[in-house]
């Protein structure tokens, strides 16, 4: 009750900001102009709070617990994005005058028809993204007030079509700023208190995986799915009925609705196909899931950070900055902020390992954030602790998917149709509709996972467009095109494939999982290599020049 | 009482409205740099920043996750308690990428500054701003 109290506590104070902010930046003719009265410090604060989203929030802590160490790679990935944002793409685009990316290849190359293909990617980049936030939702939603998993999805849809059908959050830097913020102290004051509170028998089983992970205390574990694990010494686990039985060593398969107790101190059966919690692998801060740890560290970065600079949501901020001097300066803040807020999901996973292992078993690691404060902290502090994770977590999925919503229909109303303003609200609840259909099947399948198919996307097509249409003066629209729908069909096609079907274990399965490695060079190869057969236009160096004349 | 509201689009994008389905007639206005000479040295002089920092990046990301993979013994020495590669990924490397960033815009604008001061001795045209 008190978590739904809070969350109505954010989503409230949210509209209000959200109505003044709107207000403010309607004021004058121009949204550039109003944007100029905007410090680059609540810039930062703002386009830091939009980016942080349910991956970061629930997703990091939910794969460390699951996957291990390796997985804050994830969130290194995510601010060394912002390095190569900074680099690469920050001042130009915002010189270029263009919003998205479809505009930006209008005016680099000159071709209204590929504004369609972008629109494309930019429909399949933010359904993608949008489908793990909702989920994020339905996951929180069901934890804190019990109902099923699809409400929480299809009230959120409904909450964020709604909010910006009924006026928006577009131009409200405040509200983005405030839910950096509400994010930020929402994931911190918990996780130290955590630590605090945790007492150093806790404290020093978090930092000493190899001590083995163990049940601290009787665990009931209800399998809400078919389970196959490996247990390495027998346990007599109870049923409900109150009948002891013997699980021996070696493998075991439980069924759909199985309900066991372990026993206080049971070694922790480990899950087919997943590391041991606590084992070498377990620690050791590499991605290791197909068993090439490097090569999927590697790869796993490189969609991170060269997928950033080709979200469409990131692009269009750079617009809020008045120069393209400022928009830089703006990027470096954002990862100053982002370095702050990602000390802490860490701190959810170690502890989550020791007071909350079973979520494994339950394939629920997803909630560890919002179920580890009440494990942790019995009574009504623990309480309160589980209620600011949980509002924190909608903060984010409210800010990240209100800006993943307007882009995608934006996309939908400007790019792929000829659009207006009620067209442009019937996109908004189309896309909304799309994503939560999607997003309700999608309950078993990791946050994080989700989020970097979408980087993975992103970085094999918009990155190379981006970056060759910024730096490379003979990029042609032919090389363009033809890079673009490559990368776009080995990116989506090679993870949905890992997703969907079951491949043989081995290198097929890692290339297919991460395929960042290949899709990004063969994106960038096509490109290069179609554009070499063909002629730029004339004015095509000044188009270039004039993206970095100050 | 609120002010009414305008439909904010890009540039671009009202172009792109304007001409709705027709083909493009005429191209885009692209105001061309006055001095094509001053401008090319200071795209490639960006250019060869915007390198730098990337590679610094790609050596930097891959080179602490390779040490990882070449050197397990960062998993056992402790720092208070801590595992250091743990350290070192959980808090070490963002100071890092924030201080590369950093060092790219002040070189980026140093570049920036220094095009801009050598504009008028090259510029002949007495209307050219800067």
């Amino acid at each position: 009750m008190t978590s739904v109290l809070a969350i109505g506590l954010v989503l409230v104070t949210s509209l209000v900001i959200g109505v003044y902010g709107v207000r403010a930046a309607r004021s004058t003719s121009d949204f550039l102009v109003a944007s100029r009265r905007v410090s680059p410090n609540w810039n930062a604060l703002a386009i830091a709070g939009e980016y942080l989203s349910a991956a970061s929030v629930l997703g990091l802590s939910g794969l460390l617990l699951k996957n291990g160490l390796g997985t804050m790679w994830y969130a290194v990935g995510f601010a060394a994005g912002y390095v190569a944002v900074v680099a690469l793409v920050a001042g130009p685009m915002r010189r270029s005058g263009a919003f998205t990316v479809p505009d930006f290849a209008e005016y680099r190359l000159g071709a209204p028809r590929l504004r369609k293909l972008c629109g494309l990617v930019v429909l399949v980049i933010m359904l993608l993204y949008l489908v793990p936030q909702f989920k994020g939702a339905g996951v929180v939603l069901s934890l804190v007030s019990g109902t099923p998993y699809w409400v929480g999805v299809l009230l959120a849809g409904v909450v964020v079509s709604g909010s910006i059908a009924a006026g928006g959050m577009r131009s409200a830097t405040y509200v983005q700023a405030f839910h950096y913020v509400v994010k930020l102290a929402f994931i911190a004051v918990p996780a130290i208190y955590l630590v605090v509170h945790a007492g150093p028998e806790t404290r020093a089983e978090a930092l000493n995986p190899e001590w083995g992970t163990h049940f601290p205390e009787a665990t009931p574990v209800e399998f809400t799915v078919d389970t196959d694990f490996s247990l390495d010494e027998p346990v007599t686990v109870t049923t409900p009925s109150g009948d002891g039985v013997e699980l021996s060593a070696g493998e075991h398969t439980v069924g759909q609705g199985t309900e066991y107790v372990f026993p206080e101190g049971a070694t922790i059966p480990h899950p087919d196909g997943l590391p041991e919690l606590g084992s070498e692998r377990w620690s050791t801060p590499l991605l290791d899931v197909g068993g090439y740890p490097l090569f999927e560290t590697w790869s796993t970065l490189l969609a991170i950070t060269f997928g950033c600079m080709g979200l469409p949501h990131v692009i269009m901020r750079f617009h809020t900055s008045p120069t393209a001097r400022t928009a830089r300066r703006v990027a470096v803040g954002v990862i100053a902020l982002l370095g702050l807020f990602y000390l802490f999901p860490m701190v959810y996973g170690l502890l989550g390992r020791v007071l909350t292992p079973q979520l494994v078993l339950l394939q629920g690691t997803d909630t560890v954030a919002v179920v580890l404060p009440a494990q942790a902290v019995p009574g009504s502090v623990g309480t309160v602790l589980t209620a600011l994770v949980a509002a924190g977590a909608f903060g984010a999925f409210l800010s990240t998917s209100s800006g993943l919503l307007l882009a995608l229909a934006g996309g939908l109303s400007h790019d792929l149709f000829q659009g207006s303003v009620p067209r442009l609200r019937l996109a908004v609840v189309v896309g909304a509709g799309v994503a939560v259909l999607l997003a309700l099947p999608a309950q078993m399948i990791d946050i994080n996972v989700l989020v970097v198919w979408a980087f993975t996307v992103a970085a094999s097509t918009f990155c190379p467009l981006l970056v060759l249409g910024i730096w490379w003066r003979r990029l042609t629209l032919a090389g363009a095109a033809s890079g673009l729908a490559v990368g776009a069909v080995t990116a989506t096609g090679a993870v949905g494939w890992s997703i969907l079907f079951t491949t043989p274990a081995g290198w097929v399965t890692v290339l297919l999982a991460q395929p960042a490695a290949w899709t990004i060079p063969l994106a960038f190869g096509t490109m290069m290599a179609v554009s070499g057969l063909t002629r730029p236009p004339d004015w095509a160096e000044h188009a270039v020049l004039r993206l970095h004349s100050p | 009482m609120s002010p009414r509201r305008e439909k904010l689009t890009s540039p671009q994008t009202r172009i792109a409205l304007a001409r709705g389905n027709r083909p493009a007639q005429h191209l885009l206005p692209i105001p061309g740099p006055v001095d094509t000479e001053a401008a090319r040295k200071l795209f490639h002089a960006q250019r060869r920043t915007a390198v730098r920092t990337v590679a610094l990046l790609t050596v930097l990301l891959f080179g602490v996750s390779g040490a990882f993979a070449a050197f397990p013994v960062l998993g056992h020495v402790r720092l208070g308690g801590v595992p250091l590669s743990w350290l070192l990924l959980a808090a070490g490397i963002y100071p890092l990428l924030f201080g590369l960033a950093l060092w790219h815009v002040r070189s980026a604008e140093r570049v920036e500054r220094r095009a801009a001061r050598e504009a008028p001795r090259r510029d002949e045209d007495p209307g050219r701003k800067r």
